[in-house]
């Protein structure tokens, strides 16, 4: 059997309570490590492996001790019980360039992060033009970092830390920073890592993340272990939950309706907590459109109290449930501010390439941590696609056939005569 | 790309040691480059602190008072620069840990490392002062003799005799805040029991003998009797102060480190 880059054996940890008074009461409760008060459990009896080459995600609400259990495993605390063994050099990415210096250049910060990483001196100048190319910073690399963009920051640290060949990777929450093509090339980096035998360990909040990167995923909650499965049996019964909590949390409220007819029922087609209301969703150029054809939604919301950052979901199902599109704010790298008051979201669709027929858009607003929907809207706004007879199913991109002769053995490249059909 | 094989790759201990090394290199030239990059005057603010106390002293007690102290602006110089690094050194001390919250939460890091960036960043201050030093006793009058072999032995003592006061100091600061600022007064007064600005000589003599509690009288007497004198420092004193300043180092560095899983929680 290979034998596991990280393992966590019954793993529990507790903090003293924090007295807010400082002073000599903490110095003698600290000297005479005697505290009356109940310890606060940030984990409780956490057990798992990660083996080299596999990726483990973490998931949970916030203040599950996701990222307590992240940095127990970089060493940073120990366990108050149970045991905790990471095999190898630890990279590791807790805070977004967390011990960058802004009056220093981007060189001289890779540098001390590179050495802070465990590389001497001579390694980091070795291997300096190489995360300067990663980093894409080749312009910028000796302007002190408090001038770079939080994008640039990030790059600059992910730089740094695959590039210091660790055996194990701690990373909390970052891949989801930074532009497609840089998120690409993350991705590519980290499945070159675990080719080479590096277990990942990854804190996230994003389902669909976990879903297409791990193998495995440990869902905490209050410090406990839920589950701990295959990414997506756990993602499956994380989603579950949240359908769960949302309707738990849907008050009585009034039938509403929107000021385009739309009748609300809380429970019925809207669940939700409604700290935060979607208050109408419009489709442009209308709920009718032809198959092929632009679709644009706005979606207004009433937040009363400030709302952390939620994330905004829009899907498209067909009449017999089939889901046809689902997306979200999250997956399309659109990081929201927090929102207060009234305002409204646009999703466009440059195109929708659906078959002819009813469908029926979804929108919800949902909790950053995707613990509970704010306000979910189902089957409540329909879509009627218009298309040419004959064709059937839901897709219905442009399309043309071609006549040819015999494929030539090995090729595909001739083209014979062609018969296009529109 | 070049990677990790162009250089045979050090293991074990002699790649510990290596890093370490490396590290603090990193560390000192970090604070050095934050402190006076952005400063029009650089490096130059590294020499104002003691030649303002040399002018104040100076005028204060050989001209207003009339102290009487053969080459008093060497004396006291030498005096303000032996102790500056002490006083620099410790009152930074306390805010190791503390200040450091970046650096304690990355996995793997040798906290216990923290104390001597400091104390090499102060004595890379010392440095930069020690031309102004040497050209006021070359001014006054005195020339280098064999003795003066002896400085880095001073160096090393006062090395360990900061270091170790600073790794209690940083573990206290931790679970009490207000070290710091005790740690403050505390060398400000400190400064009044040494023999900066004046001479043992001008202490009554029954209490001469409780201000070598005071091991920086020692050391600033040490450093004064190869510079100013010309002679070698005391044997008994110097290795009094180095088991002193060793034995420090040893027990504080051993508490810093058994405490040192403690101090990610409290912070």
């Amino acid at each position: 059997m290979i034998k596991p880059r990280v393992r966590a054996e019954g793993v529990c940890k507790s903090f003293r309570r924090k007295s807010a008074k400082g002073g000599w009461r903490a110095l003698s409760a600290g000297v005479f490590s005697r505290s009356r008060e109940a310890p606060l459990w940030a984990l409780r009896e956490v057990s798992f492996e990660v083996a080299p080459g596999q990726m483990l995600g973490i998931v949970g609400a916030n203040g599950a001790g996701k990222s307590t259990l992240l940095r127990l495993l970089g060493g940073i605390g120990r366990p108050t019980t149970g045991t905790v063994r990471v095999e190898g050099r630890i990279g590791a990415l807790l805070e977004l360039g967390g011990s960058f210096q802004g009056d220093l250049s981007g060189r001289d910060n890779a540098m001390l992060a590179g050495v802070v990483a465990g590389l001497l001196r001579s390694e980091v100048r070795e291997r300096m033009a190489a995360i300067i190319e990663f980093a894409e910073l080749e312009d910028f690399i000796d302007a002190p970092v408090r001038t770079y963009s939080t994008g640039m920051a990030m790059r600059l640290a992910f730089a740094v830390a695959v590039h210091t060949d660790p055996e194990v990777m701690l990373v909390d929450e970052h891949l989801a920073v930074g532009d497609l093509a840089f998120q690409a090339k993350c991705a590519a980096r980290i499945a070159a890592l675990r080719a080479e035998g590096c277990a990942i360990v990854l804190v996230s909040h994003g389902m669909d993340q976990v879903k297409n990167l791990c193998d495995r995923a440990l869902w905490l909650r209050h410090g406990e272990m839920v589950l701990c499965d295959s990414a997506a049996v756990v993602a499956e019964a994380y989603q579950e939950e949240m359908r769960e909590e949302s309707l738990r949390r849907t008050p009585e409220a009034p039938m509403k309706t929107t000021p385009e007819g739309t009748v609300l029922r809380a429970r019925e087609n809207r669940i939700g907590s409604l700290e935060m209301e979607i208050t109408s969703v419009v489709l442009r150029p209308g709920p009718r459109i032809a198959s092929g054809a632009p679709l644009e939604l706005e979606i207004a919301y009433h937040a009363p109290v400030p709302i952390g950052a939620p994330v905004f979901v829009v899907s498209i199902s067909s009449k017999d449930g089939a889901v046809c599109m689902d997306t979200n704010t999250q997956a399309g790298n659109v990081t929201l501010p927090d929102l207060f008051g009234r305002g409204s979201i646009r999703l466009t669709l440059e195109r929708l390439d659906l078959g002819a027929g009813a469908y029926f858009v979804d929108v919800g607003v949902f909790a950053s941590t995707w613990s509970h929907a704010y306000d979910y809207h189902w089957h409540a706004y329909h879509l009627n696609v218009e298309g040419l007879a004959g064709h059937k199913g839901l897709l219905a991109p442009p399309c043309s056939w071609m006549l040819g002769d015999v494929p030539a053995p090995g090729g595909c490249e001739r083209v014979g005569a062609a018969v296009s059909m529109g | 790309m070049m990677t990790a094989t162009d250089t045979p790759k050090l293991q074990g201990p002699g790649r510990r040691w290596r890093h370490g090394r490396d590290l603090v290199r990193v560390l000192v030239d970090r604070d050095l480059k934050i402190l006076y990059k952005r400063s029009s005057l650089g490096f130059g603010w590294a020499l104002i602190t003691p030649l303002m106390q040399l002018f104040i002293f100076v005028f204060v007690f050989r001209r207003a008072l009339a102290v009487q102290i053969p080459n008093y602006s060497s004396y006291v110089f030498t005096g303000v620069l032996v102790f500056g690094w002490f006083q620099s050194s410790l009152s930074q001390a306390g805010g190791l840990i503390t200040n450091s919250k970046s650096l304690v939460t990355q996995p793997g890091f040798p906290l216990v490392l923290l104390p001597h960036v400091t104390v090499c960043v102060r004595l890379f201050h010392l440095a930069l002062a020690l031309p102004i030093l040497f050209a006021l006793l070359w001014g006054q009058g005195m020339r280098p003799g064999m003795p003066w072999l002896a400085l880095p032995l001073l160096v090393i003592v006062q090395y360990l005799l900061i270091a170790g006061l600073a790794y209690p100091l940083a573990s206290l600061n931790v679970i009490f805040r207000d070290t710091q600022h005790i740690v403050g007064v505390i060398l400000q007064l400190m400064m009044f029991v040494t023999p900066v600005f004046y001479s043992l000589g001008m202490v009554p003599e029954g209490m001469r003998n409780w201000f070598y509690l005071n091991p920086m009288v020692g050391m600033v007497e040490c450093w004064r009797a190869v510079l100013m004198e010309n002679r070698w420092p005391d044997p008994g004193v110097v290795a009094g102060l180095l088991a002193f300043g060793a034995t420090l180092l040893f027990v504080g560095r051993r508490v810093f480190v058994s405490q040192s899983h403690r101090f990610i929680e409290e912070l």
